[in-house]
């Protein structure tokens, strides 16, 4: 029979499939699937493009060369078409009945690396430690500049998870105001901790996976990767500071080098597992400082940090979006022991 | 004279830019799909490009990476209807984003500006 969970910080409910009509090995997909290394002859991110991009706003590249020329390992520019418009925060205004606001914000593309065809999962681990440094960097600047509510860092990779190009990147979004799912995770984290736990939910949850270990894919001194209780999809998996945090811009050098082993852990399962499937990540933060301390006094106490990683092996269709119920074929029980399998990984 | 290659599948809207743009004292090329702008690019030199994106065969992406892969100095605009492609970074290429409209002025405005800096 199906079984129902419940996501306890959020709320949401999925179903699972226990009958395990699929196998993992169902999920492996097609090998057309996914944005492959495309076969147009230009990529506007490669070194030696640098002016079609708008013009640097950091990069981490050789001593010797200038912005905006090759010599980069890590590039951060302004989205040329971007999702909200630079500019300050603006407030927001009645129409009638319904609120608005200009959509005003910061929206940034991070290169990861000059190197068209390495995924962030065949980034060396230095490279990808200083790559979270840099997501870091990035929030600190935009929160203290520009005092926008809430700063989404993502990934999407393949074409089914929205990439248009091979070249790998992150890209960055701060918003004026706080999305409603992290407002969803913040107010659930708030009432677990005032109501039932008197401490925060997630340390609560970490505790008790990392005894039963039926969820756990991998972890480190610093981090833990999960399989969700309540995952949405097929190896949904997280990733958390073991350490309570709850502001991502407080990580440490050394907390990113474990990081960064974490996600390379996670990310190169996926890949080796599961024939290199599209996927997302995204950060999930306490807003802004400035923001969450008044609006959440004590956030720092039950929030909690942590990466999301959204394989897309299956299709969200109507009544995932008419309910905000997800139907989730493969139990991350099953999901975890799979991608907990012996994985020859280059550092 | 400065010399444009449009390229516009629709003919009527293709006729319409070479009369307005003729009439900037620019010298234009208008061609309706991509193939036929690529012979052109080989056999031409042009100063600036305008490109549909949706057209049948070859897309306008598709056009504008080719065009790269033998020179990045012609300054490229995008000209369509559709809002949608600028999540495509494949458009960054494009030095401008024009999204369709009944004026020209937009277009025209971002012609002279491009041709200025280049």
């Amino acid at each position: 029979m199906p079984e129902l969970r419940k996501d306890m910080v959020t709320g949401r409910w999925v179903i699972l499939s226990t009958e395990r009509s699929k196998r993992p090995d169902d999920f492996r997909p097609p090998e057309s699937f996914g944005v492959k290394k495309e076969s147009l002859s230009f990529c506007p991110f490669c070194p030696g493009n640098e002016s079609k991009t708008p013009p640097e706003v950091y990069s981490v590249r050789d001593d010797h060369t200038g912005p905006n020329q090759p010599g980069w390992k890590i590039r951060v520019v302004p989205n040329k078409f971007p999702a909200l418009q630079p500019g300050p925060p603006s407030t927001k205004k009645l129409r009638g009945v319904n609120q608005w606001m200009e959509g005003t914000g910061v929206h940034e593309v991070i290169i990861e690396t000059p190197d068209h065809s390495q995924e962030m999962a065949d980034l060396e681990l230095e490279h990808l430690a200083e790559l979270i440094r840099v997501f870091r960097l990035r929030t600190i600047e935009i929160e203290e500049q520009y005092h926008h509510q809430y700063i989404q860092i993502f990934k999407n990779k393949g074409k089914e998870a929205g990439a248009s190009l091979f070249h790998p990147h992150s890209q960055l979004i701060a918003t004026p105001i706080v999305p409603k799912r992290i407002k969803e995770e913040i107010y659930g984290a708030e009432r677990l901790f005032r109501n039932n736990f008197r401490e925060c939910a997630f340390c609560r949850m970490l505790n008790e996976e990392m005894s039963s270990s039926e969820r756990l894919v991998y972890r480190n001194e610093r981090f833990v990767v999960l399989a969700p209780f309540a995952s949405r999809f097929p190896f949904e998996m997280a990733i958390y500071p073991l350490e309570h945090s709850a502001f991502f811009r407080q990580i440490t050098d050394e907390e990113s080098r474990h990081l960064a082993e974490a996600l390379k852990q996670a990310l190169s399962r996926l890949k080796a597992q599961l024939s290199d499937p599209a996927f997302n990540l995204v950060v999930h933060h306490s807003p802004n400082p400035k923001v969450s301390n008044k609006a959440w006094p004590g956030i720092d106490s039950y929030y909690h940090w942590h990466i999301e990683l959204m394989p897309i092996l299956t299709k969200v269709a109507g009544f995932e979006l008419g309910t905000g119920f997800y139907i989730n074929p493969v139990p991350p029980e099953l999901a975890a022991d799979y991608l907990r399998k012996k994985l020859r990984i280059k550092s | 004279m400065k010399k444009i290659l449009v390229v516009e599948d629709e003919k009527m809207l293709g006729l319409l830019y070479e009369e307005e743009l003729t009439k900037e004292g620019y010298e234009v090329v208008v061609v309706h799909d991509a193939d036929a702008a690529m012979d052109r690019v080989k056999s031409e030199q042009f100063d600036l490009i305008v490109t549909d994106i949706r057209m049948p065969g070859k897309d306008g992406i598709e056009l504008i990476a080719s065009i790269m892969g033998m020179r990045k100095d012609i300054p490229i605009i995008i000209n369509t209807a559709y809002q949608s492609y600028k999540d495509d970074f494949m458009t960054w290429a494009a030095d401008a984003y024009i999204i369709k409209s009944s004026s020209l002025d937009e277009l025209k405005e971002k012609i002279k500006e491009l041709l200025q800096e280049s």
